[in-house]
């Protein structure tokens, strides 16, 4: 993509934010309170986090649908953890275990016995939530939660940012450079393009499959973590709400911007938390949320893919010929 | 050189495939042979199991199991995916118990929840067959609008009716402890089983998933046959969804979840059956039947949930597993 063509996109993207932005403001002014925005960008963490994940692995052309489900078998090691008594540190840490235990899991399935990646990893997904009910049989577990300093990860600030946001921000930060800035990204989306050639370029195509997937499972899990210190209890299905705003938030992104890559990412999670808060701030139900977001992913694919909108503009440019 | 390589392949064809004869019939019928054997062990530990009452309520969970994945068998046969099926089920059941509990009379509601299929067929198939787009994505979407319908429709919560209407009738009609549903869906099997292996149509799924591109070239309306396939998918999950309506009689927006691993896992598990890991209809109506009885037979034992939850998981893996090493395996004694 020309220089240019960047620029025009990012416009458009600020343009629709702004857009966005007033008309929510006009319904209630508190959307553009401090606390709001602040709310906001703590809900964008969450998602975000998970999202950024997912984009590796669809970098590399696959899919991983088991992260909603290891999130929650994460959440539940790491309450477990706290609950016994461990301290903070080994708890997060046995959280984000598990999701690169499982991310690694994936990928060696995938890339190393060539199962189909769809239903390989809605299985381990499967798996994982049926683990996560060991710990407690299921109900939720808050146990510690108040004296262990979990809750400072939410509440807590650094260099001025609510602390997911920082999260956030370091995360996309160092996946960016990695991404964009690395030799390592160009092997990611060397295997995504055409795992042949860059299997004879060089690259360990085997290996980025599977790194990708820990990356995926790695996210998911810190993502849970800010979930559960915003929510205060860990429960075993906290991890099923990352997986719509995540696809979502990967495709709009890369239909915004053209491709798949960290910034596309953050703006499309970006989109999707602004209009999700938005929404709440109208008082709209819960079970709204889902059926928004995916509308809006159905309209930003079709509407973004080039035989859709190389059709609107032959129509409309019929129009006005025939005007 | 010519006549060299010609009889050196023929050995390497023929003789492994003389010696492997006996596994090549037990893989095909050594599903129903494990299902034998489960439901046997099932019944020596628990007489329960095999009681009339038990054994009724097996065969109408299964049946309307097996209506819910009937489409779904032949999408992924196809090469594509559909995970909004159970999310549409859930809608029409949704819709099926909004309408009767506003008023409306049966017959109305059910052609409400049909319609709720043919309507979200309709558009997965208009964006995965026609323009194209990724059938996964496109469906996680699609699931996520049904089921966030779904419960908007109770406003979150379970809908519960008093009345079951001519489709709660339908459901309590039996011949002996064989429901007359088992009976439809069996004979909607077979149909199916001829269309699949008699039919042109049934080549074409299988040639799809092989080489899309050269299907269409030797002129098969490729985009066609998957909207058909999509919109039997949507019109199938919502036929289950009524029937569920009325045979829980109530509408739960939620019940989506627990079909989910169930629907795929019988199809990719039931592919073992009778052809070597394609998804085939009879295979899946095996798996489901061996699924219902599974899971029965768990809860019977006392398992919990978690526990049988690891079984689904853990089967869905083996199943995948089974038909990519089945393929590896066909493909090289017979290569294309």
């Amino acid at each position: 993509m020309t220089r240019s063509a960047l620029l025009v996109r990012i416009l458009a993207f600020v343009g629709v934010v702004c857009v966005i932005a007033l008309l929510f403001w006009s319904q209630n002014p508190a959307f553009l309170s401090t606390g709001n925005i602040r709310a906001l960008l703590r809900h964008m963490s969450v998602n975000g986090l998970a999202a950024l994940g997912l984009t590796f692995v669809i970098v590399v052309r696959h899919y991983d649908l088991s992260f909603p489900g290891v999130a929650s078998f994460g959440a539940m090691t790491m309450g477990w953890l706290i609950a016994v008594g461990q301290p903070l540190a080994v708890a997060i840490g046995g959280g984000l275990f598990v999701g690169l235990l499982f991310g690694l899991a994936n990928g060696a399935m995938v890339a190393r016995f060539k199962l189909p990646d769809i239903v390989t990893t809605i299985a381990t997904g499967g798996l994982a939530i049926g683990f996560s009910y060991f710990y407690s049989n299921g109900t939720s577990i808050s146990k510690n939660f108040f004296m262990s300093g979990l809750l400072d990860i939410n509440d807590g600030r650094f260099l001025g940012m609510d602390r997911p946001f920082a999260i956030l921000l370091g995360a996309a930060l160092l996946g960016g450079l990695i991404l964009h800035g690395s030799r390592f990204g160009r092997a990611f989306y060397a295997t995504g393009e055409n795992p042949v050639s860059a299997y004879y370029s060089g690259v360990p195509v085997r290996a980025m499959i599977a790194a990708a997937f820990a990356i995926c499972g790695l996210c998911a899990c810190l993502s849970i973590v800010l979930l559960v210190a915003s929510s205060g209890a860990a429960n075993v299905s906290a991890g099923t709400q990352l997986l719509m705003p995540a696809f979502a938030a990967v495709y709009l992104g890369s239909a915004l911007f053209g491709r798949t890559s960290i910034p596309a990412t953050l703006a499309g999670t970006m989109m999707m938390s602004l209009m999700l808060n938005g929404f709440t701030l109208l008082a709209i139900p819960y079970f709204y949320s889902d059926a928004i977001v995916s509308t809006v992913l159905i309209l930003a694919i079709a509407g973004f893919d080039p035989r859709v909108s190389g059709a609107i503009r032959a129509a409309l440019s019929r129009k006005e010929t025939l005007a | 050189m010519t006549y060299m390589t010609q009889s050196s392949l023929d050995t390497r064809s023929g003789t492994p495939g003389r010696a492997v004869l006996p596994g090549r019939s037990l893989m095909r019928y050594g599903f129903f042979l494990l299902i034998a054997v489960v439901f046997v062990i099932f019944a020596l530990l628990r007489p329960t199991f095999v009681a009339p009452g038990n054994i009724h309520g097996m065969l109408m969970s299964a049946s309307i199991a097996a209506l819910m994945f009937l489409g779904l068998t032949w999408l992924i046969a196809a090469g594509e995916i559909d995970v909004s099926f159970m999310s549409v089920a859930a809608l029409a059941n949704m819709t099926v118990a909004g309408l009767v509990s506003s008023g409306a009379g049966w017959p109305l509601a059910t052609l409400g929840g049909l319609a709720i299929g043919a309507v979200f067929g309709g558009l997965n198939a208009g964006l995965v067959a026609w323009l194209r787009l990724p059938a996964l994505v496109i469906t996680i979407a699609s699931g996520a609008l049904a089921a966030s319908i779904a419960a908007a429709i109770g406003l979150g919560t379970s809908i519960s009716l008093s009345t079951t209407g001519f489709v709660g009738g339908f459901l309590d009609l039996r011949v002996g402890i064989l429901p007359v549903l088992a009976l439809a869906v069996a004979a909607l099997y077979a149909g199916a089983w001829l269309a699949q292996e008699r039919l042109t149509f049934g080549r074409y799924i299988y040639a799809m998933e092989q080489n899309r591109a050269a299907v269409e070239e030797a002129g098969v309306p490729v985009n066609r046959l998957l909207f058909v396939l999509f919109l039997l998918s949507g019109l199938m999950s919502s036929l289950s969804g009524v029937l569920l309506a009325a045979n829980l009689s109530s509408g739960q927006p939620y019940l989506g979840t627990s079909y989910f691993l169930d629907g795929l896992t019988a199809v990719l598990l039931g592919g073992m059956a009778l052809k070597f890991g394609k998804p085939n209809v009879l295979g899946t109506l095996a798996a489901v039947i061996f699924l219902t009885g599974l899971l029965n037979g768990a809860a019977l034992l006392g398992w919990t949930d978690s526990q049988r939850q690891i079984v689904r998981g853990s089967l869905l893996l083996i199943g995948v597993g089974l038909v990519v090493f089945a393929r590896a395996r066909t493909r090289k004694r017979h290569p294309a």
